[in-house]
């Protein structure tokens, strides 16, 4: 649309491979059909769950019976809203003059594309540039029984029925998030974690993230790893055996569950789509592509954002600027180049958490102990004291950086709302705040970011 | 088969006329009544009805396409209208493919290339 803006002629191509269940989806990428936006709109239906318990103690006379979720219900509500961002992009699109064809692009030639729909008419395009953005897919075990009978968060969302009792393979955000609102939606929820939670996060929050959900209910097996999935009896959902070895000595264990939710990592959609073609280098290992700071690739009329990028963050908003910036540079004489550093990002698990700049492990990697200075604390929301929730878990620290004038580098909360605290305290790091900026800001009362 | 036409006035009739032709692919037109003379008090309905009857034969075979007056200028302005309620209308003209949250409002019904998108879409 940006381009679009700069009279530029611009074309789309959007496709959707199926999952091996057969689920497709609309306009608008992962985060809006099968990402964030569903899995938001979920977390807040296993919060309302909660809300509607805490209530009581506030005065609220629910009726004797228990308080039951209808999964069909809110499933139907999210797709109905997803579609209708689908539409919008569609007409946004329309509006803007970006011809929009819903095919699979690959690479044929030196700036030449060629589009196959799904009823497989192909078309070749030819342009002066090409922008890849096509993101990631969910990875499969590679183990008996996964693809027939596993689902993953791009059939989750869609499912056209209670999963059940369900095993989340994985230990990312995404098998934690959906865990945790499963879990809240009142279901019986096991994740089986292969080594340690929320790699590449900062670990102590990813520990107290984990100790809570348990807490909670959600059954974690440690450090094992599924290594067949059988079907007991069909149906929606049926009855899947799993059977898991464990990472230290043979031991095997076996369980029976309704749904098993593979969520074990992503890879980029970087393979089928002819780079080799036009001699774009990219990671073999990873299928991730190298760009510079520009956004371009090693061919200099092929550029690319979002999750394919290697080394970059795999969020939304940092796919969203980056393109949009590129084409400022392009074609409205801008220079402005993508910020990558203390880019805020939260995890919706059920005690959300938020977080910018360096977590506590890499800010003493980088700059040394003795150079950082950490302060913490725990704190209890008021909200959660009248219905005598968890009064020691929600907690929130700083990272500072001694010689640089305690400037602070990390920022790290634990507790509800955390992306509407974090996002404010964002813009402050990016501002330089230091400690003592921070101590003279007063809080707001009573609220819990005044922490 | 190619496609019909029925004209409705009001909530009660709209949804009667709706439910009558369930099952095939359903269009609806909502502008502001018309006068004595023919006109709408709404001027944006005015300049969408025509750019909107020029693009009626992309609709697929078998629609049913429902011209319906939603009431006067008084009854439109108020927010707890049926309209505005049950069927989540926002503004007059508004023209969709009902059952579905594929709409246009307003000067989106304007641009004949968005009609016909909403009309041959899937």
């Amino acid at each position: 649309q940006e381009a679009a803006k700069y009279e530029k002629k611009v074309m789309v191509l959007d496709f959707v491979t199926p999952t091996p269940l057969g689920n497709s989806w609309g306009l608008g990428g992962t985060c809006v059909n099968v990402g964030c936006i569903p899995k938001k709109l979920m977390h807040q239906a296993a919060l309302l769950g909660q809300a509607l318990q805490d209530s009581r103690n506030f005065g609220w006379q629910l009726t004797e019976e228990a308080v039951k979720h209808n999964w069909m219900t809110m499933t139907e509500s999210v797709q109905n809203y997803i579609s209708s961002l689908n539409w919008g992009y569609r007409v946004a699109l329309r509006d803007k003059k970006v011809t929009y064809e819903n095919a699979y692009g690959e690479f044929v030639g030196p700036h030449t594309v060629k589009a196959t729909n799904k009823r497989g008419i192909e078309k070749l395009y030819t342009a002066e540039r090409f922008l890849i953005a096509t993101g990631e897919r969910p990875r499969y075990l590679g183990i008996p029984g996964d693809k027939e009978y596993c689902i993953s968060s791009d059939d989750l969302f869609s499912l056209p029925y209670c999963p059940g009792k369900t095993l989340v393979v994985g230990a990312s955000y995404v098998a934690l998030e959906c865990a945790g609102f499963l879990a809240g939606l009142g279901l019986d929820v096991t994740v089986m974690v292969r080594s340690i939670l929320l790699r590449g996060f900062d670990q102590d929050m990813a520990n107290r993230i984990g100790g809570y959900m348990e807490e909670h209910g959600i059954n974690f097996i440690r450090e094992f790893v599924p290594i067949e999935v059988q079907q007991i009896e069909e149906g929606t959902p049926g009855r899947l055996k799993v059977i898991a070895k464990s990472r230290k000595g043979n031991e095997i264990i076996e369980g029976e569950y309704n749904t098993v939710l593979l969520a074990i990592g992503r890879d980029a959609c970087t393979r089928k789509i002819g780079l080799d073609k036009v001699g774009v280098r990219i990671n073999e290992k990873t299928g991730k592509i190298p760009v510079n700071d520009e956004e371009q690739t090693n061919v200099p009329y092929i550029y690319a954002v979002g999750d394919i990028l290697q080394d970059k963050l795999e969020l939304t908003p940092v796919a969203i600027q980056a393109g949009r910036l590129l084409v400022r540079r392009l074609y409205a004489g801008a220079t402005r180049k993508c910020d990558y550093v203390n880019v805020p990002t939260t995890v919706f698990t059920p005690l959300e958490y938020g977080a910018c700049g360096y977590s506590e492990e890499t800010a003493v990697e980088k700059f040394g102990e003795e150079n950082i200075e950490v302060y913490h604390s725990h704190f209890w929301p008021l909200e959660w004291t009248v219905p005598s929730r968890d009064n020691n878990k929600c907690y929130a620290k700083i990272i500072c950086s001694i010689p640089d004038n305690e400037r602070v580098i990390g920022f790290h909360v634990l507790g509800p709302n955390a992306g509407e605290v974090t996002q404010g305290f964002a813009a402050a790091i990016k501002c330089g705040m230091t400690k003592e900026q921070l101590d003279s800001t007063i809080g707001i009362h009573p609220v819990c970011a005044e922490v | 088969m190619g496609w019909e036409e029925k004209h409705v006035r009001g909530y009660p009739e709209f949804v009667q006329t709706a439910q009558r032709y369930h099952g095939r692919p359903i269009f609806a037109l909502f502008c502001g009544d018309k006068d004595a003379e023919g006109r709408s008090w709404c001027p944006d309905c005015v300049t969408a009805e025509p750019v909107v009857r020029k693009e009626l034969h992309n609709m697929p075979d078998g629609s049913v396409f429902i011209y319906c007056l939603v009431g006067d200028r008084a009854y439109w302005k108020d927010p707890n209208n049926e309209f505005r309620k049950n069927l989540k209308l926002t503004g007059v003209p508004t023209l969709l493919k009902y059952g579905t949250p594929q709409k246009l409002v307003e000067e989106e019904c304007f641009k004949a290339e968005l009609v016909r998108m909403l009309f041959t879409e899937d």
